[in-house]
Parts: structure tokens; C-alpha cells; sequence
């Protein structure tokens, strides 16, 4: 043979990666958490196609995502890509298939998504996405379950320390209209308050002629409104227009139904956060955890996205990303088990034995067979290697196999070998199998 | 007491005056000094840590939350294009990023060049420069010693930082062009921004006012 299969030359594509046995345990066990968790809710799931025409999945994403899109050709030559969100996916589902159903939706998705995006904190280029949409329902009551609903997701996959940020785009576009500068100066002002560059902040507004001071004031005093419920109270002081006005009392709102939830300890608020300040509508939140550096969940009201798919439609969601929480977890010192079989079993020579097994196995006992061969303590010594506590073989193996008696049967004694050594066990002694179960 | 801010510090150029900014704040100096190897080192105080990094992984230690804030050049932090806030310019540690090429070179416009070699520590902004001007230039991506390249005919042109220009000059290069005026720069991480927010907003209001002070000194 040449080197042809040797492992150098089967490189992965950048951006993929494998999950093995530990991790692929955490990332099912998280997903039927949330699962269970929305669905307690309310929320339903869907499963929606992995690519789609590019043109749809392009709709509103703004520039970035759009340009992180993976693209190929079908075979008529039209473009198509991988969805860069389930977001996009589900309004088209309800635009275009459910906008006639009773309101409000709550859906649910659970998949992977796929951006050329530098990868960072455990996010490949392929990450996995787990999320829920509230649709048909605006105000602060549906705001105040997704963000709450959130912190549950948080817990359920059970992470201990997280924080979510709360901010409201409309805050900032209510202050943009008040100081009705030049489009570059905007356009700047955006980017220095994304980036908290405070010197920056004063320097632009010391170049914008006739500003009034109170609206200095405003520019100056929105980066340090970031904090608990408080700053929505020491906003209330900037506030030049309605807008603003409206912002902070749907905020206020929202606190005061979070705290109701019991979750406002997890929550901070951001009047400052200007993210996807076009396509947000409302609130938007995001979730750290200490330690990642990056966010883990990601949300807020987007009114306008249904509507372009069919009849416009309020809506407010988030989106977590499952890789970071394994990496938050393991962070915050939470090990992943290695799922492991709690019987290795030997049915040499020995048929009664599968039958064992097939009744083992729907007591909920996990039963490996060994299909070697092994002797006894061959199969100890494989049990052991493989963290499986107990070896489990057909009694009479021991010492004579060719010996046994054609014909045997569940009246069969096993014997069972585990730290302690070894014991018989009646085949149908049943009593003993279902109390390993509860080690 | 809360657990100490972690504070990225780029070995070398601005390291004292990013250490003595910070003490005139009152956040005290690494108990056992910095002259020594240890990478890490806590404040006397017990008020931050600090990770001793190249100044270029400042940045990159910061987006990651390794370090909760940190000190590191504009030019840096605009070259690395990591996701970090950038609460505050800080009065040191000045310099330009320029374009530079020999003093004897024709009188031609950067926009006319063809395919200028240009070689730099600064890839990406060199690259945005000359893509904005139309010009598809050929980078040579160097670490150290950039000044070199055009004196032995490895470029035509140079990306790199001067303060004040004495070095390009006794290697018979002149400036050329101005790519990005830079100055220390506060950044901090987005997480640790909210989480550890108590913390963040003291070191930012803290070295906001030695700030004003060093530029009220000045005028």
C-alpha cells in the first residue's frame, strides 16, 4: 500500500469540525433540555432545509452576514446557499406558508448554520443554532417571555453564570433624529458608540457646529448607561424626543415584567448597543458567560423581516449558539461524561445470553456485547479500558467452555465481575440488574 | 474584594508609560516589579493583573477575554480588526503609520505606481491603503527591520511606523504619504464589559481624568 490513507492527506475543509463521544453526549443532552424547555413554553418545532435560493437567504442581513454566505450552483446555474441563520428561514416559513394560522407562532429550531466567519470561541464556520421565535405578538409582554424564556434556555443547559444585556435600538435612533447630523457624521457617530470610544464621541461632537448642550449631554452621558435597572432611570434625563421616550418606557415595561419572571438578577441593561441597529426594531438583548469573551445568545424584536416573505408580522426572538455553551461550561467547570456502556457482555458460546441482554436492555440497562471472543479476564481487563464497571459471562466459561451442556438456557447462571470480584448471578435475578442502574 | 481586572500591556515601547498612566490613576504597579521574566504579574494593590504580550496580541487577548482590558497601540488595534470596545485614547505613545520610499526615488505619484513591492509589518491596513487608491500593490509581509527592504532592493516602497522620522532618514528614506496618526488606546473586552462592568467603568473614569489633567497641563 501506498500512503494514500494515511491521515495527512485527508485534511477537513476549514471551518468544519467533529464532535466525539463526550461532546456529541453534551450537545444532544443540551438540545433535549432546550427542547423540553420550549416546548414547557408553548413553542414548536420546526426543521427547516439546510440551503436555500441565495436571493432569499440574503433578505435584510445586512452586509456582513451577506458576505459570509456560502454560495454554489444548482444545476440550472441559480444561485444557491447555506442558511447563515434560522432566522431568515423561519420568516420565510411564516410569510410564505403560515401567515394565515392563528396568532401568535411560537417556533422553534434546532440546526446548523454556516458563515465564512473567522472562527472564534468554539464557532467554526459550521456552528450549531438553537433558537425561538414569538410571531404575531409586539409589546412588552411577548419582549418579556423572550428574554425571560431566554435566561431558561441558559439554565436548562445548564450553565451557572451568565448575564443577559437588554438595550433598545430605538433609544439610539430616537437620539440620531434629535441631533439631525450629516449622514457621514451619523454614520461615524455609529461606529464610535459601537466601539464605547468615548475621546472619540467628544472629539466628533466637538466638530459638529450649533449643537445644542443638551444634546451634547445626551451623546456624552449614553455610553455610561450601561448597568442595572438603574440607568433606565438616569436615562430618563436625556431623553429628547419621543422616540427616546418610547424606547425607555418599553424598557421600563420589560424590567418591570422580568422582575415578575424572577430573572432580573441575570440581567443588565445597554442603552448604548447599536448592533444590528437596522434590522432590530425594538429590543435586543445579547448573553455572556465569564470567561468566553464572546456572546453565547443573541435576540431582540424584528418587526420589519416578515414582511418582506408576506404579510408584515411582529416578531421577537434569539438564537444561542450550542458550541460556545460547551465551551462556557467547561469554563465554568462543568465536565462532560463520556457515555459508557454498564455491562460488557460475553456470549460465547452462550445464546440464552443475547436474550439476557435484550431484557437488560429494556430495563434500561446499557449492555456492550464483546464480539472477540474474549476469555474471562481478557474481558475484564476490556471492560476496564473502556470504563465499563462490569464484565458479565456465562458461568461454567470460567474454567471448562467446551464443557457446557448443549441447550442451556435462562435457568443459566452468569457470573459478574466487577471492582469488588466476582459473583453469581441468577440470569433471571433481575432485582440485582435493576439496582445497578441506581449506583 | 472582587477578583483583579486582568490588564493585557504590550512589551516594550509603551510599556513604562502605560504602567506609570495607570499608577498616576491609582492602580499600583506589579508588586515585584517588571524588569523580570514572569508573564504574569499582580498589582501591589490587588487591583488588576497584568499579562506582559506583544504588543500586536494585545488585541487578540483582549477580544478572547484572556485579558479583560488593555494597552496597545491605534495602529495595532486597527490592524488586528479584532472585536474589542475602545473606551479611550490615552496621551502616549505617539506615532504615524506612513508610506515611505528612497530619497532618490522618481517624482511619481503613489496612484501611478504599477505594482509596488511594499513591504510592512502592517498588512492589512498597507493592503486597504492602496486598494483604496486603486493601486494593486505586492505585499511583503515582514517582521522586523522593515527600513531594509528598499535600501537592498527587496521593495520599492515601505508601511511603518515613525515617531520622529530619524530613522527613516539616516537610511536615506523619506516619508511618503500619512496612513494613520496613532496613540495608545484603552480597549476592552465586550464581555467583561458588562460582566465585571463596576470594575471596567472605575479603570476608564480613572484614566479619563489623568488624561484631562495631562491635556489641561499641556494647553
Amino acid at each position: 500500500m501506498s500512503d494514500r490513507n494515511s491521515s495527512a492527506d485527508r485534511p477537513l475543509p476549514e471551518g468544519v469540525r467533529d464532535l466525539l463521544f463526550a461532546d456529541a453526549a453534551a450537545f444532544r443532552a443540551m438540545t433535549a433540555a432546550l427542547q423540553a424547555t420550549w416546548s414547557a413554553w408553548g413553542y414548536r418545532e420546526i426543521i427547516l432545509p439546510t440551503f436555500e435560493y441565495a436571493d432569499t437567504l440574503a433578505t435584510d442581513v445586512g452586509a456582513t452576514v451577506d458576505a459570509e454566505m456560502y454560495r454554489f450552483f444548482d444545476r440550472h446555474g441559480r444561485t444557491l446557499a447555506l442558511r447563515p441563520d434560522m432566522t431568515i428561514p423561519t420568516a420565510r416559513v411564516v410569510g410564505t406558508r403560515l401567515y394565515d394560522q392563528p396568532l401568535p407562532l411560537r417556533l422553534a429550531y434546532v440546526g446548523s448554520v454556516f458563515r465564512y466567519e473567522p472562527p472564534r470561541a468554539g464557532r467554526q464556520h459550521e456552528f450549531t443554532q438553537a433558537g425561538v421565535e414569538l410571531i404575531g405578538a409586539g409589546g412588552a409582554l411577548a419582549d418579556a417571555e423572550s428574554v425571560a424564556l431566554a435566561v431558561a434556555a441558559l439554565q436548562a443547559v445548564g450553565l451557572p453564570e451568565f448575564r443577559i444585556t437588554v438595550g433598545h435600538v430605538g433609544f439610539f435612533r430616537g437620539l440620531l433624529a434629535a441631533l439631525n447630523l450629516t449622514e457621514r457624521a451619523a454614520g461615524r457617530l455609529r461606529v464610535a458608540v459601537d466601539r464605547k470610544a468615548e475621546a472619540e464621541l467628544s472629539q466628533l461632537l466637538a466638530e459638529v457646529p450649533g449643537l445644542p448642550p443638551l444634546a451634547r449631554n445626551a451623546v456624552l452621558t449614553l455610553l455610561r448607561l450601561t448597568g442595572d435597572a438603574r440607568v433606565l432611570d438616569e436615562a430618563e434625563a436625556i431623553c429628547l424626543n419621543t422616540p427616546m421616550m418610547q424606547a425607555l418606557s418599553d424598557l421600563r415595561g420589560l424590567a418591570e415584567l422580568l422582575a415578575a419572571y424572577g430573572v432580573d438578577d441575570r440581567i443588565s441593561y445597554d442603552l448604548a448597543e447599536v448592533r444590528d441597529l437596522d434590522y432590530y426594531t425594538g429590543i435586543t438583548f445579547e448573553g455572556f458567560a465569564p470567561g468566553l469573551g464572546f456572546n453565547l445568545i443573541s435576540g431582540g424584536r424584528y418587526d420589519e423581516l416578515i414582511g418582506h416573505f408576506g404579510p408584515p408580522l411582529a416578531a421577537v426572538g434569539w438564537a444561542l449558539t450550542l458550541d460556545r455553551v460547551l465551551v462556557a461550561r467547561e469554563l465554568q467547570g462543568i465536565v462532560h461524561e463520556e457515555p459508557r456502556a454498564d455491562v460488557l457482555l460475553s456470549a460465547r458460546g452462550c445464546t440464552a445470553c443475547l436474550r439476557w441482554a435484550a431484557q437488560a436492555r429494556g430495563l434500561g440497562l446499557k449492555v456492550e456485547l464483546d464480539p472477540l471472543g474474549l476469555d474471562p479476564d481478557a474481558l475484564w481487563q476490556a471492560a476496564q479500558a473502556r470504563g465499563i464497571r462490569r464484565a458479565v459471562y456465562p458461568a461454567g466459561e470460567a474454567h471448562a467452555p467446551t464443557a457446557r451442556p448443549a441447550g442451556d438456557d435462562l435457568q443459566h447462571v452468569l457470573i459478574v465481575r466487577d471492582a469488588a470480584g466476582e459473583h453469581a448471578l441468577a440470569a433471571d435475578g433481575w432485582e440485582e440488574v435493576a439496582a445497578w442502574l441506581n449506583r | 474584594m472582587a477578583e483583579p481586572l486582568t490588564v493585557a500591556l504590550p512589551k516594550g515601547r509603551l510599556l513604562e508609560d502605560a504602567l506609570s498612566f495607570l499608577a498616576r490613576a491609582g492602580y499600583a504597579a506589579p508588586a515585584n516589579g517588571n524588569g523580570g521574566r514572569k508573564l504574569i504579574l499582580d498589582g501591589a494593590d490587588g487591583r488588576l493583573r497584568f499579562v506582559m504580550v506583544k504588543p500586536a496580541d494585545v488585541p487578540v487577548f483582549v477580544e478572547y477575554g484572556a485579558a479583560d482590558v488593555g494597552i496597545a497601540g491605534l495602529d495595532v488595534v486597527r490592524e488586528a480588526e479584532r472585536d474589542v470596545y475602545e473606551p479611550l485614547l490615552l496621551p502616549f505613545g505617539y506615532c504615524r503609520l506612513v508610506v515611505a520610499g528612497r530619497a532618490d526615488r522618481p517624482d511619481l505619484p503613489l496612484r501611478l505606481e504599477r505594482s509596488p513591492r511594499v513591504a510592512t509589518k502592517f498588512p492589512r491596513l498597507t493592503e486597504a491603503f492602496f486598494r483604496k487608491r486603486g493601486v494593486a500593490a505586492e505585499l511583503i509581509v515582514m517582521s522586523g527591520s522593515v527600513e531594509l527592504a528598499p535600501l537592498v532592493g527587496l521593495a520599492d516602497l515601505i508601511v511603518d511606523l515613525v515617531q520622529t522620522g530619524a530613522t527613516l532618514r539616516e537610511n536615506g528614506l523619506v516619508e511618503l504619504r500619512t496612513i494613520l496618526e496613532s496613540q495608545a488606546m484603552l480597549i476592552a473586552n465586550r464581555a467583561s464589559y458588562r460582566l465585571r462592568a463596576g470594575q471596567v467603568r472605575e479603570l476608564i473614569d480613572g484614566l479619563a481624568e489623568v488624561t484631562r489633567e495631562t491635556s489641561n497641563v499641556k494647553t
